[in-house]
């Protein structure tokens, strides 16, 4: 019976798995194969060079810090934005006028073009701009914001919030939405108070798509690097240095390849590790 | 009442910055940056509108870009949902040796950054002769890790008494996945295209790497082909950016209804 | 489940290294393409790629067209930011579809030493003549000409003449021989912000590009910051680079120029009247033409008991290796080069100089009038610094890792750091940058 249960559900998986394999797995060997390369442009030519270009890497002062930086935004970010969008996915699923409305604004800035949203929150944050603008109404001091080494992640961490903030409650609407009307209606008569309802209804009956929207969020913001490119090229001092832009840069703008490649098969690790991590947290939860 | 003066507050919050490009796509490009400090109504409204921004989009690509970008995403969300759903199916509704280890290759795929792996993937590309081509340009889009995860976290909560109702209703597999997991699922479908096609209306690199001639250039690369070397002129690009905007716009509020679908709702439980 | 997750990376890895043992990928040859290409056929379309708008290229298009019938020139435009990935990326997997494109000058010599570019020495004898000796040289490398020189550029010193006139400043002259120093040009900014309602005095349009920084550091005896036989030994901590950096970082430190600002918002400051003085190119003299406020155009400064330096350079064209038209690149390569009319029309709807100096005599006398009286003078300055001050940027095999990590350095700097230490650091940077591909 099982055997035969992994016949059909092999089928229903063929389309899928050959996908993934042909357009994700094949060029993924292919970026780990080429890690162990370096190119030299003075004696010309492809050498093998074992694990050098990882030994290079880890030896490298500015890559720790990269990796340091990367982990303090994920550490960060995350619980942040998951958060947000779970307040922000049970305050647009109350009867309210207009909800529909405001719920789309609020979806609204990861449709923008990121090359603009990067010249808007560029806007924002000059030392001339808007973001001063709005604080020296507010009577507030002004900010240095991007140009400051400590400034410029919590900077960041309110751009990405503004673009996927309202993404990330898409799918957590809809698994509240998914919750049956009469369980969110008894939960009110019961009398509960809001704040309890959100916790101890709400929560365990939305644990699948927050489970999916936690790890989808991290693993999208370990991978964030079009801001980073646009607005701090990984400054001030490195302060904003996180490892997806170095590794496009390394890849895209200086063309080293080899090196950018055994990044990359780190940056998947550190990305395994901490969903791995996950994924055992939430198991442990159930 | 008070909940919708919350929300229209973070609604409006949230739409300000793009207020701000609106606004500025109807004003001459030589303005964008005059009203920014201090702070003034002038910076969000502008109450002689002028359309030459708009009209001088018509010259350049963006007009069939747009065109491309649409039929591009389309067939990606098309196809894409395809395959990804009846993965997610395979991987939600059996219990089979295996099962985790397959989920892990699906989890794992979507651990590797696109952009990582866009440059030996373009070299194949190039060898298949897919350079040039709407196929090259949809096929990066249509295995999708993260939709086959979404979706599979949605299937598996479907009850399984109603499958064996099914079952004993005579449907085959494929009929409980058509007549069962897939009106029950809209919501996710929903989350899953737009996953879909926010990965495609989005792509930038990707297109470039696999040439991009007149006849198949996307949106964001014409959108970024309107600055020059040495000058952006703002008013272009950000009625530009409005008209890449506006689609997407459409297409979530479009679904929004499906939104407040609920399992209970469709009668089926 | 958990244990699968695990399981897999170490499984990928050893496909990989099975993968690794037999991988036999072709890669770049390493030493530029010598053999004698096939001209291929006479007639037909070929592909120019660049980074510039459509219609940049029209003009030259189209009497190109009209002088070789039976040849017709399609343009692929590339945003500037992909530009060069992208042409690596294609480049490298021999591409045909690309028959000519544009090549960064400071770039000539890490494309030719990958193999992407077509060796042009038969006409070394013909661009010696008809272009400037910076730009004979910065297209050579290991004594083979690879591209062709079509535009130069240089840099201006343009100023509010509203706000010196408020601040009651004399605003600097034309003549290059009463060229300001930039102890001057501070110290007059300064007045124009007490005096003169500017927010700032001083602001330059790449604040954090090597191209711009480069002849601060020059004027002061400072060097390019790159030396040796093979150009890959950083050379940053000379005591002009030292001083440059000092001046460049309290320009910030003290708000004549303000920080986090970048990209193409840098130009808006200055035409809307914002700054007082701002280092911009030759395409800013169109560009401010239709802002609001009265400007008008100087020689770039240099430092007291320096010397003037300006830096120069702009697009050369090149023809790829893979292309099988090579007959047919060439024939548009040396009409929108070496000939003077064909050069010309390649400027003709931007705000670039020629590089053909033919071309240069015949366009130079227009700048004057680019924007009316505001640019009265610009003729004489350009026609001064490529002759007397204008220095390349260095020719080396580094030099993407060079910009790039000086570029981070210049921005630290701006934005605080201490220079010095901060010169230090890039020096440590650029050589373990260098070492892989040394």
């Amino acid at each position: 019976m099982k055997q035969r249960q992994g016949l059909i559900a092999l089928a229903f998986l063929t389309p899928a798995l050959v996908c993934l394999a042909v357009l994700r797995i094949v060029p993924a060997i292919s970026a780990v194969v080429e890690s162990f390369y370096t190119e030299s442009l003075l004696r010309g030519g492809r050498v093998f060079t074992g694990l050098s270009n990882y030994t290079d890497l880890l030896g490298s002062k500015d890559f720790r810090q990269s990796v340091g930086v990367t982990l303090l935004f994920t550490v960060l970010v995350n619980p942040i934005q998951v958060v947000v969008s779970f307040l922000l996915a049970v305050l647009f699923t109350q009867k309210a006028a207009g909800s529909k409305l405001w719920r789309t604004l609020v979806i609204l800035p990861i449709a923008t073009p990121p090359a603009v949203s990067a010249v808007i929150w560029s806007v924002i944050y000059r030392p001339d701009g808007l973001g001063n603008g709005v604080l020296g109404r507010l009577g507030l001091p002004a900010q240095p914001f991007l140009t400051s080494p400590n400034q410029v992640l919590p900077s960041l961490i309110v751009l990405l919030s503004w673009i996927g903030v309202g993404y990330w409650m898409l799918f957590l609407i809809a698994g509240i939405q998914e919750v049956p009307v009469e369980v969110r209606e008894a939960a009110l008569l019961d009398g509960a108070g809001p704040w309890r309802r959100m916790i101890s209804v709400i929560l365990p009956l939305v644990r699948r798509p927050l489970a999916f929207v936690l790890v989808a969020d991290t693993v999208s913001n370990l991978l964030v690097f079009a801001p980073v490119q646009i607005l701090t090229k990984g400054g001030p001092n490195g302060n904003s240095n996180l490892l997806m832009y170095d590794v496009y840069n390394r890849a895209y703008a200086i063309g080293d390849i080899h090196v950018a490649q055994a990044e990359v098969v780190i940056l998947v690790a550190l990305t395994l590790a901490i969903v791995a991590g996950q994924f055992r947290l939430l198991r442990g939860d159930q | 009442m008070s909940l919708s003066v919350l929300g229209g507050v973070v609604g409006i919050l949230f739409f300000l910055p793009l207020l701000w490009v609106v606004t500025n796509s109807l004003r001459p490009g030589s303005e964008t940056f005059a009203h920014l400090n201090p702070l003034s109504w002038q910076t969000f409204f502008e109450l002689r509108p002028t359309l030459t921004n708009y009209s001088a989009l018509l010259g350049s690509e963006i007009g069939r870009a747009t065109l491309n970008s649409i039929l591009v995403s389309a067939l990606t969300v098309a196809i894409g949902l395809a395959v990804c759903a009846t993965a997610a199916f395979g991987l939600a509704a059996f219990e089979f040796r295996g099962r985790g280890l397959v989920f892990g290759i699906v989890v794992l795929s979507f651990l590797v950054p696109f952009d990582a792996i866009a440059i030996p993937l373009s070299t194949m590309f190039r060898d298949w002769h897919l350079t040039n081509t709407f196929t090259g340009l949809v096929l990066p889009g249509i295995g999708n890790g993260m939709a086959i995860f979404l979706l599979r976290q949605f299937f598996l909560g479907v009850p399984a008494e109603l499958v064996e109702a099914g079952r004993l209703d005579g449907l085959g597999w494929f009929g409980v996945f058509r007549w069962i997991y897939l009106p029950l699922s809209k919501p996710a479908l929903i989350g899953a295209g737009l996953m879909l096609f926010l990965f495609q209306w989005q792509a930038y690199v990707w297109p470039l790497l696999i040439g991009t001639d007149a006849k198949h250039i996307l949106g964001p690369v014409a959108l970024s082909n309107l600055q020059g070397q040495n000058f952006a002129d703002y008013g272009l690009v950000f009625a530009g950016a409005v008209v890449l905007t506006v689609i997407p716009l459409v297409v979530i509020a479009g679904f929004q209804r499906y939104f407040v679908q609920s399992v209970s709702s469709t009668g089926l439980k | 489940m958990r244990r699968n997750l695990f399981a897999l990376p170490a499984a990928a890895v050893a496909a990989a290294l099975l993968l690794a043992g037999c991988g036999g990928s072709s890669g770049a040859n390493g030493s530029g393409s010598t053999q004698t290409a096939d001209p291929g056929p006479d007639t037909g379309t070929i592909t120019f790629t660049g980074t510039d708008n459509a219609e940049t290229y029209q003009p030259v298009i189209k009497a190109f067209e009209a002088k070789n019938p039976g040849i017709k020139v399609t343009y692929t435009q590339i945003p500037f930011d992909q530009f060069n990935a992208t042409m690596q990326q294609r480049l490298s997997a021999k591409d045909t579809g690309i028959d000519v494109y544009t090549v960064d000058e400071p770039r000539v010599s890490q494309l030719a030493a990958k193999g992407f570019l077509t060796d042009l020495s038969d006409l070394d004898g013909k661009v010696k003549t008809s272009f400037s000796a910076a730009a004979y040289k910065t297209n050579h490398f290991r004594d083979k000409l690879w591209s062709l020189p079509m535009w130069n550029s240089t840099q201006y010193l343009f100023y509010n003449k509203t706000a010196l006139a408020k601040a009651k400043v004399t605003p600097p002259a034309a003549d290059p021989q009463q060229r300001w120093t930039w102890e001057q040009v501070e110290a007059a900014g300064r007045k124009s912000m007490q005096a003169g309602g500017t927010k700032y005095g001083l602001f330059m349009e790449q604040p954090e590009a090597y191209y711009q920084l480069q002849p601060l550091a020059e004027s002061l005896g400072g060097g390019s910051g790159v030396e040796g036989a093979d150009v890959l030994t950083p050379a940053i901590e000379t005591d002009g680079w030292k001083k440059a950096m000092q001046w460049y970082g309290a320009t910030f430190a003290s708000g004549l120029s303000p920080r986090g600002i970048g990209g193409f918002q840098t130009g808006p400051v200055f035409s809307n009247g914002d700054v007082a003085f701002f280092v911009g190119g030759p395409w800013d003299l169109k560009i401010f033409g239709s802002s609001k406020i009265d400007w008008g155009v100087a020689p770039l400064p240099y430092f007291q008991g320096g010397k003037p330096v300006t830096p120069t350079g702009s697009w050369s064209l090149g023809i790829n290796p893979a292309s099988k038209q090579q007959g047919m690149a060439r024939k548009f390569l040396e009409f929108a080069t070496l000939d003077p009319a064909g050069n010309l029309a390649t400027t003709s709807t931007t705000t670039i100089i020629p590089a053909n100096l033919d071309a240069q005599k015949q366009y130079t006398p227009k700048m004057d009038a680019f924007s009316g009286a505001k640019t009265a003078g610009a003729a004489a300055i350009t026609a001064y610094e490529s002759e007397h001050t204008a220095v390349s940027r260095p020719v080396s095999v580094g030099y993407i890792q060079f910009e790039e990590v000086l570029g981070k350095a210049f921005a630290d700097i701006r934005n605080g750091t201490n220079p010095d230490a901060r010169l230090q650091q890039a020096t440590q940077q650029l050589t373990e940058a260098w070492r892989s591909i040394k």
